[in-house]
Protein backbone atom coordinates (compact mmCIF):
# COMPACT_ATOMS: atom_id res chain seq x y z
CA UNK A 1 0.00 0.00 0.00
CA UNK A 2 2.92 2.37 0.76
CA UNK A 3 4.00 1.88 -2.88
CA UNK A 4 0.80 3.67 -3.93
CA UNK A 5 2.24 6.92 -2.58
CA UNK A 6 4.76 9.08 -4.40
CA UNK A 7 6.71 11.96 -2.90
CA UNK A 8 7.42 14.23 -5.86
CA UNK A 9 10.42 16.50 -5.37
CA UNK A 10 10.22 19.99 -6.81
CA UNK A 11 13.52 21.23 -5.44
CA UNK A 12 16.59 19.67 -3.90
CA UNK A 13 15.76 18.90 -0.29
CA UNK A 14 18.40 19.59 2.36
CA UNK A 15 20.31 16.70 3.98
CA UNK A 16 20.60 16.37 7.74
CA UNK A 17 17.68 18.67 8.57
CA UNK A 18 15.12 18.38 11.37
CA UNK A 19 11.82 17.16 9.91
CA UNK A 20 8.63 18.57 11.42
CA UNK A 21 5.08 17.29 11.02
CA UNK A 22 1.97 19.46 11.31
CA UNK A 23 -1.15 17.42 10.68
CA UNK A 24 -4.79 18.08 11.54
CA UNK A 25 -5.50 16.74 15.00
CA UNK A 26 -7.05 17.95 18.26
CA UNK A 27 -7.17 21.75 18.42
CA UNK A 28 -5.46 21.85 15.00
CA UNK A 29 -2.31 22.59 16.99
CA UNK A 30 0.11 21.08 14.45
CA UNK A 31 -1.50 22.66 11.39
CA UNK A 32 -1.74 26.13 12.93
CA UNK A 33 1.88 25.91 14.13
CA UNK A 34 3.08 24.66 10.71
CA UNK A 35 1.16 27.35 8.88
CA UNK A 36 2.68 30.00 11.14
CA UNK A 37 6.20 28.63 10.62
CA UNK A 38 5.68 28.91 6.84
CA UNK A 39 4.45 32.50 7.05
CA UNK A 40 7.17 33.62 9.50
CA UNK A 41 10.22 31.92 8.02
CA UNK A 42 10.30 33.56 4.62
CA UNK A 43 12.99 31.23 3.27
CA UNK A 44 10.86 28.09 3.39
CA UNK A 45 10.15 26.77 -0.09
CA UNK A 46 7.95 23.92 -1.21
CA UNK A 47 10.47 21.16 -1.84
CA UNK A 48 8.12 18.21 -2.38
CA UNK A 49 4.52 17.11 -2.40
CA UNK A 50 2.61 13.90 -1.99
CA UNK A 51 0.82 12.28 -4.91
CA UNK A 52 -1.40 9.32 -4.14
CA UNK A 53 -4.64 7.74 -5.20
CA UNK A 54 -5.13 6.80 -1.54
CA UNK A 55 -5.84 10.44 -0.73
CA UNK A 56 -9.32 11.93 -1.27
CA UNK A 57 -9.84 13.38 -4.79
CA UNK A 58 -8.96 16.86 -3.61
CA UNK A 59 -6.53 19.61 -4.50
CA UNK A 60 -5.87 22.91 -2.80
CA UNK A 61 -5.95 25.95 -5.05
CA UNK A 62 -3.48 28.74 -4.36
CA UNK A 63 -3.54 31.66 -6.81
CA UNK A 64 -5.55 29.51 -9.20
CA UNK A 65 -2.98 26.72 -9.33
CA UNK A 66 -3.42 23.18 -8.00
CA UNK A 67 -1.44 21.89 -5.04
CA UNK A 68 -1.42 18.61 -3.21
CA UNK A 69 -2.99 18.88 0.26
CA UNK A 70 0.15 17.27 1.68
CA UNK A 71 3.33 19.20 1.00
CA UNK A 72 6.84 19.43 2.37
CA UNK A 73 8.47 22.81 2.83
CA UNK A 74 12.13 23.27 3.59
CA UNK A 75 15.17 25.47 4.05
CA UNK A 76 18.75 24.54 4.94
CA UNK A 77 17.85 23.40 8.47
CA UNK A 78 14.24 22.20 8.52
CA UNK A 79 11.81 20.13 6.50
CA UNK A 80 8.17 20.69 7.35
CA UNK A 81 5.45 18.25 6.27
CA UNK A 82 2.00 19.75 6.48
CA UNK A 83 -1.49 18.66 5.48
CA UNK A 84 -4.18 21.15 4.55
CA UNK A 85 -6.91 18.56 4.82
CA UNK A 86 -7.99 16.14 7.51
CA UNK A 87 -6.30 12.80 6.86
CA UNK A 88 -8.74 9.94 6.41
CA UNK A 89 -8.17 7.48 9.22
CA UNK A 90 -7.42 4.58 6.84
CA UNK A 91 -4.51 6.34 5.07
CA UNK A 92 -2.60 7.51 8.14
CA UNK A 93 -0.27 4.48 8.16
CA UNK A 94 0.78 4.60 4.49
CA UNK A 95 1.02 8.41 4.45
CA UNK A 96 3.21 8.56 7.54
CA UNK A 97 5.37 5.63 6.44
CA UNK A 98 5.95 7.25 3.03
CA UNK A 99 6.93 10.59 4.59
CA UNK A 100 9.24 8.96 7.13
CA UNK A 101 10.90 6.74 4.50
CA UNK A 102 11.47 9.86 2.37
CA UNK A 103 12.86 11.80 5.34
CA UNK A 104 15.18 8.90 6.22
CA UNK A 105 16.59 9.01 2.68
CA UNK A 106 17.36 12.70 3.31
CA UNK A 107 19.24 11.67 6.47
CA UNK A 108 17.09 13.85 8.73
CA UNK A 109 18.67 14.09 12.15
CA UNK A 110 15.36 14.11 14.01
CA UNK A 111 11.64 13.93 13.29
CA UNK A 112 9.31 16.01 15.44
CA UNK A 113 5.54 15.87 15.38
CA UNK A 114 3.68 18.93 16.66
CA UNK A 115 0.39 18.12 18.30
CA UNK A 116 -1.99 18.64 21.19
CA UNK A 117 -3.26 16.85 24.23
CA UNK A 118 -6.93 17.67 24.89
CA UNK A 119 -8.01 18.79 28.33
CA UNK A 120 -11.43 19.49 29.76
CA UNK A 121 -12.08 23.08 30.85
CA UNK A 122 -9.26 24.26 28.61
CA UNK A 123 -10.69 27.80 28.71
CA UNK A 124 -9.86 27.96 32.42
CA UNK A 125 -6.16 27.25 31.89
CA UNK A 126 -3.91 30.28 31.89
CA UNK A 127 -0.64 28.41 31.46
CA UNK A 128 -0.56 25.53 29.00
CA UNK A 129 1.63 22.59 29.86
CA UNK A 130 3.78 20.76 27.32
CA UNK A 131 4.49 17.05 27.23
CA UNK A 132 6.66 14.83 25.07
CA UNK A 133 7.12 11.23 24.06
CA UNK A 134 10.06 9.90 22.08
CA UNK A 135 11.18 7.00 19.94
CA UNK A 136 14.22 6.15 22.06
CA UNK A 137 15.57 6.65 25.62
CA UNK A 138 18.29 9.00 24.26
CA UNK A 139 15.73 11.32 22.62
CA UNK A 140 13.58 11.16 25.72
CA UNK A 141 16.57 12.26 27.81
CA UNK A 142 17.08 15.23 25.50
CA UNK A 143 13.58 16.60 26.14
CA UNK A 144 13.78 15.87 29.86
CA UNK A 145 16.94 17.97 30.00
CA UNK A 146 14.96 20.80 28.41
CA UNK A 147 12.44 20.65 31.23
CA UNK A 148 9.57 19.11 29.28
CA UNK A 149 7.40 16.62 31.10
CA UNK A 150 7.32 13.11 29.71
CA UNK A 151 4.02 11.54 28.75
CA UNK A 152 4.80 8.43 30.76
CA UNK A 153 1.79 6.16 30.43
CA UNK A 154 -1.30 6.15 28.25
CA UNK A 155 -2.47 5.81 24.68
CA UNK A 156 -1.57 7.96 21.71
CA UNK A 157 -3.78 7.95 18.61
CA UNK A 158 -3.17 9.49 15.19
CA UNK A 159 -0.29 10.37 12.84
CA UNK A 160 2.08 11.15 15.73
CA UNK A 161 1.52 7.67 17.17
CA UNK A 162 2.40 6.04 13.84
CA UNK A 163 5.43 8.31 13.51
CA UNK A 164 6.87 7.41 16.91
CA UNK A 165 6.39 3.68 16.40
CA UNK A 166 7.80 3.60 12.87
CA UNK A 167 10.77 5.80 13.78
CA UNK A 168 11.50 3.54 16.76
CA UNK A 169 11.52 0.56 14.37
CA UNK A 170 13.81 2.33 11.89
CA UNK A 171 16.09 3.73 14.57
CA UNK A 172 15.39 7.34 13.59
CA UNK A 173 15.35 9.79 16.54
CA UNK A 174 11.79 11.09 16.83
CA UNK A 175 9.79 13.18 19.20
CA UNK A 176 6.17 14.07 19.64
CA UNK A 177 5.59 17.40 21.32
CA UNK A 178 2.12 17.89 22.76
CA UNK A 179 0.57 20.94 24.38
CA UNK A 180 -2.67 21.08 26.36
CA UNK A 181 -5.45 22.23 24.04
CA UNK A 182 -9.14 22.14 23.14
CA UNK A 183 -10.34 18.87 21.64
CA UNK A 184 -12.83 20.28 19.16
CA UNK A 185 -11.86 23.92 18.70
CA UNK A 186 -8.87 25.42 16.85
CA UNK A 187 -6.35 26.47 19.48
CA UNK A 188 -3.82 29.11 18.29
CA UNK A 189 -2.59 29.69 21.87
CA UNK A 190 -1.60 26.03 22.11
CA UNK A 191 0.11 26.32 18.70
CA UNK A 192 2.12 29.30 20.00
CA UNK A 193 3.11 27.30 23.05
CA UNK A 194 4.30 24.37 20.97
CA UNK A 195 6.46 26.68 18.86
CA UNK A 196 8.08 27.96 22.07
CA UNK A 197 8.83 24.37 23.02
CA UNK A 198 10.20 23.66 19.55
CA UNK A 199 12.67 26.51 20.05
CA UNK A 200 13.50 25.09 23.46
CA UNK A 201 14.25 21.60 22.10
CA UNK A 202 15.96 22.18 18.75
CA UNK A 203 16.56 25.92 18.65
CA UNK A 204 14.19 26.66 15.75
CA UNK A 205 12.94 30.08 16.78
CA UNK A 206 9.71 31.50 15.40
CA UNK A 207 8.14 34.74 16.63
CA UNK A 208 4.62 33.91 17.85
CA UNK A 209 3.34 37.44 18.49
CA UNK A 210 1.40 37.61 15.19
CA UNK A 211 -0.04 34.16 15.82
CA UNK A 212 -1.43 35.30 19.16
CA UNK A 213 -2.66 38.59 17.69
CA UNK A 214 -4.54 36.77 14.93
CA UNK A 215 -5.86 34.08 17.26
CA UNK A 216 -9.56 34.89 16.87
CA UNK A 217 -9.28 35.17 13.09
CA UNK A 218 -7.56 31.76 12.96
CA UNK A 219 -10.32 30.22 15.09
CA UNK A 220 -12.93 31.59 12.70
CA UNK A 221 -11.04 30.41 9.61
CA UNK A 222 -10.27 27.01 11.12
CA UNK A 223 -13.89 25.98 11.76
CA UNK A 224 -14.33 23.91 8.60
CA UNK A 225 -11.08 21.96 8.76
CA UNK A 226 -11.71 21.42 12.47
CA UNK A 227 -15.14 19.95 11.71
CA UNK A 228 -13.67 17.58 9.10
CA UNK A 229 -10.89 16.65 11.50
CA UNK A 230 -13.43 15.86 14.23
CA UNK A 231 -15.10 13.36 11.92
CA UNK A 232 -11.80 11.58 11.31
CA UNK A 233 -10.86 11.73 14.99
CA UNK A 234 -14.12 9.95 15.79
CA UNK A 235 -13.35 7.25 13.23
CA UNK A 236 -9.85 6.67 14.61
CA UNK A 237 -11.25 6.57 18.17
CA UNK A 238 -9.17 9.50 19.36
CA UNK A 239 -10.98 9.53 22.71
CA UNK A 240 -9.05 6.36 23.50
CA UNK A 241 -6.33 8.77 24.64
CA UNK A 242 -8.52 9.42 27.69
CA UNK A 243 -8.54 5.70 28.56
CA UNK A 244 -6.67 4.30 31.52
CA UNK A 245 -4.50 1.48 30.21
CA UNK A 246 -4.19 -1.91 31.81
CA UNK A 247 -0.51 -2.57 31.44
CA UNK A 248 0.96 -5.98 31.03
CA UNK A 249 4.59 -5.56 32.05
CA UNK B 1 -28.86 -8.05 -3.87
CA UNK B 2 -26.78 -9.87 -1.30
CA UNK B 3 -26.16 -13.53 -2.06
CA UNK B 4 -24.34 -14.18 1.21
CA UNK B 5 -25.53 -17.31 2.94
CA UNK B 6 -26.69 -16.63 6.45
CA UNK B 7 -25.67 -19.24 8.99
CA UNK B 8 -27.23 -18.14 12.22
CA UNK B 9 -29.47 -15.63 13.90
CA UNK B 10 -26.32 -13.95 15.26
CA UNK B 11 -24.97 -13.37 11.76
CA UNK B 12 -28.30 -11.92 10.68
CA UNK B 13 -28.26 -9.63 13.72
CA UNK B 14 -24.65 -8.60 13.06
CA UNK B 15 -25.51 -7.76 9.47
CA UNK B 16 -28.57 -5.82 10.61
CA UNK B 17 -26.53 -3.74 13.06
CA UNK B 18 -23.78 -3.17 10.47
CA UNK B 19 -26.38 -1.85 8.03
CA UNK B 20 -27.93 0.27 10.73
CA UNK B 21 -24.53 1.77 11.62
CA UNK B 22 -23.81 2.51 7.95
CA UNK B 23 -27.19 4.19 7.60
CA UNK B 24 -26.63 6.23 10.76
CA UNK B 25 -23.20 7.32 9.47
CA UNK B 26 -24.66 8.39 6.12
CA UNK B 27 -27.47 10.24 7.88
CA UNK B 28 -25.00 11.99 10.21
CA UNK B 29 -22.81 13.01 7.29
CA UNK B 30 -25.80 14.30 5.34
CA UNK B 31 -26.56 16.60 8.27
CA UNK B 32 -22.98 17.79 8.51
CA UNK B 33 -22.39 18.22 4.77
CA UNK B 34 -23.55 21.77 4.35
CA UNK B 35 -21.70 25.08 4.37
CA UNK B 36 -20.78 26.55 7.72
CA UNK B 37 -22.09 29.91 6.55
CA UNK B 38 -25.36 31.41 5.35
CA UNK B 39 -25.08 34.40 3.01
CA UNK B 40 -28.78 35.25 3.15
CA UNK B 41 -28.83 35.48 6.93
CA UNK B 42 -25.26 36.90 7.02
CA UNK B 43 -24.33 34.31 9.63
CA UNK B 44 -21.54 31.84 10.25
CA UNK B 45 -22.07 28.65 12.18
CA UNK B 46 -19.84 28.24 15.23
CA UNK B 47 -18.29 24.96 16.37
CA UNK B 48 -19.95 23.44 19.41
CA UNK B 49 -19.79 20.49 21.72
CA UNK B 50 -22.16 18.81 24.15
CA UNK B 51 -21.27 16.88 27.26
CA UNK B 52 -23.85 14.99 29.33
CA UNK B 53 -23.03 14.31 32.97
CA UNK B 54 -25.19 12.64 35.64
CA UNK B 55 -26.90 15.90 36.60
CA UNK B 56 -26.09 18.40 33.85
CA UNK B 57 -25.77 18.97 30.15
CA UNK B 58 -22.87 21.27 29.31
CA UNK B 59 -22.91 22.90 25.90
CA UNK B 60 -19.82 24.80 24.79
CA UNK B 61 -19.70 27.01 21.72
CA UNK B 62 -16.59 28.57 20.18
CA UNK B 63 -17.49 32.20 19.45
CA UNK B 64 -14.33 33.85 18.14
CA UNK B 65 -14.56 37.48 17.06
CA UNK B 66 -17.77 37.98 18.99
CA UNK B 67 -18.72 40.77 21.36
CA UNK B 68 -19.50 39.38 24.79
CA UNK B 69 -22.43 41.73 25.47
CA UNK B 70 -24.21 40.56 22.31
CA UNK B 71 -24.13 36.84 23.13
CA UNK B 72 -27.67 35.44 23.37
CA UNK B 73 -28.86 32.01 24.41
CA UNK B 74 -32.55 31.18 24.20
CA UNK B 75 -34.60 28.01 24.30
CA UNK B 76 -36.65 27.60 21.11
CA UNK B 77 -38.34 24.37 22.13
CA UNK B 78 -38.17 21.93 25.03
CA UNK B 79 -35.07 20.30 23.59
CA UNK B 80 -33.40 22.97 21.44
CA UNK B 81 -31.47 26.13 22.22
CA UNK B 82 -30.46 28.92 19.89
CA UNK B 83 -27.17 30.73 20.27
CA UNK B 84 -26.17 33.93 18.55
CA UNK B 85 -23.50 36.59 18.90
CA UNK B 86 -22.64 39.67 16.93
CA UNK B 87 -19.12 39.77 15.52
CA UNK B 88 -16.71 42.61 16.34
CA UNK B 89 -16.64 43.56 12.67
CA UNK B 90 -18.18 42.34 9.46
CA UNK B 91 -16.23 39.50 7.89
CA UNK B 92 -16.41 38.79 4.17
CA UNK B 93 -15.21 35.97 1.92
CA UNK B 94 -12.50 38.38 0.75
CA UNK B 95 -11.03 38.26 4.26
CA UNK B 96 -10.44 34.54 3.74
CA UNK B 97 -8.93 35.09 0.28
CA UNK B 98 -12.03 33.67 -1.41
CA UNK B 99 -13.18 35.59 -4.47
CA UNK B 100 -15.61 33.15 -6.11
CA UNK B 101 -18.29 33.68 -3.46
CA UNK B 102 -19.66 37.00 -2.35
CA UNK B 103 -21.08 37.71 1.06
CA UNK B 104 -20.59 39.38 4.39
CA UNK B 105 -21.13 37.95 7.83
CA UNK B 106 -21.91 39.82 11.00
CA UNK B 107 -23.21 37.15 13.33
CA UNK B 108 -22.37 33.70 14.62
CA UNK B 109 -25.52 31.65 14.91
CA UNK B 110 -26.56 28.07 15.56
CA UNK B 111 -29.27 25.89 17.02
CA UNK B 112 -28.38 22.90 19.14
CA UNK B 113 -30.53 19.98 20.15
CA UNK B 114 -30.09 18.81 23.72
CA UNK B 115 -29.99 15.00 23.74
CA UNK B 116 -31.66 14.42 27.15
CA UNK B 117 -34.53 16.21 28.97
CA UNK B 118 -33.39 19.38 30.79
CA UNK B 119 -34.89 22.26 32.76
CA UNK B 120 -34.61 25.08 30.24
CA UNK B 121 -35.47 27.57 32.98
CA UNK B 122 -32.42 26.55 35.02
CA UNK B 123 -29.74 27.67 32.64
CA UNK B 124 -26.35 29.01 33.71
CA UNK B 125 -24.18 30.75 31.17
CA UNK B 126 -20.58 31.94 31.24
CA UNK B 127 -18.25 33.31 28.60
CA UNK B 128 -14.49 33.03 28.80
CA UNK B 129 -11.78 33.41 26.15
CA UNK B 130 -14.44 33.42 23.44
CA UNK B 131 -15.91 30.13 24.64
CA UNK B 132 -19.55 30.18 25.69
CA UNK B 133 -20.44 27.59 28.28
CA UNK B 134 -24.09 26.74 28.96
CA UNK B 135 -24.99 24.55 31.93
CA UNK B 136 -28.44 22.96 31.87
CA UNK B 137 -29.82 20.93 34.76
CA UNK B 138 -31.06 17.51 33.71
CA UNK B 139 -34.64 16.43 34.27
CA UNK B 140 -34.76 12.92 35.64
CA UNK B 141 -38.28 11.96 34.65
CA UNK B 142 -38.05 8.21 35.13
CA UNK B 143 -36.12 7.30 38.22
CA UNK B 144 -36.16 3.65 39.21
CA UNK B 145 -35.93 3.00 42.89
CA UNK B 146 -34.02 -0.05 44.06
CA UNK B 147 -35.78 -1.96 46.78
Amino acid sequence: MDGDIKIVERKKAPEGAVMLFGFPDVGLVGVIAASHIISELKNLDEVAYMDSKLLPPLIVLHEGLPHSPIRIFGNHEILLAVSETALPEDVIYPVMHALIDWGKKKNVKMMISLSGIPVQDRQDLEELKAFAAASSPETLKLVQERGIEILKEGYMVGPQAVMLQYCATLGVPALTLLVQCFFNYPDPEAAAKILEQLANVVGIKVDVSKLLEKGEEIRLKGRDIMKRTQQELTKMKKTQEYDIPLYVS
Amino acid sequence: MSTRKRHSIFEIMDEYFENLEEWAERFRESLIERPSWNCRACTMEPLRDIMVTHDKVIVTVDLPYSEENTVQVKPVSKDTIEISAKMKRKVSFDDFGITHYKGEFQKLHCQTRIPVPVHMDRMEVRFKKGILEIHLTRKHEHEISIE
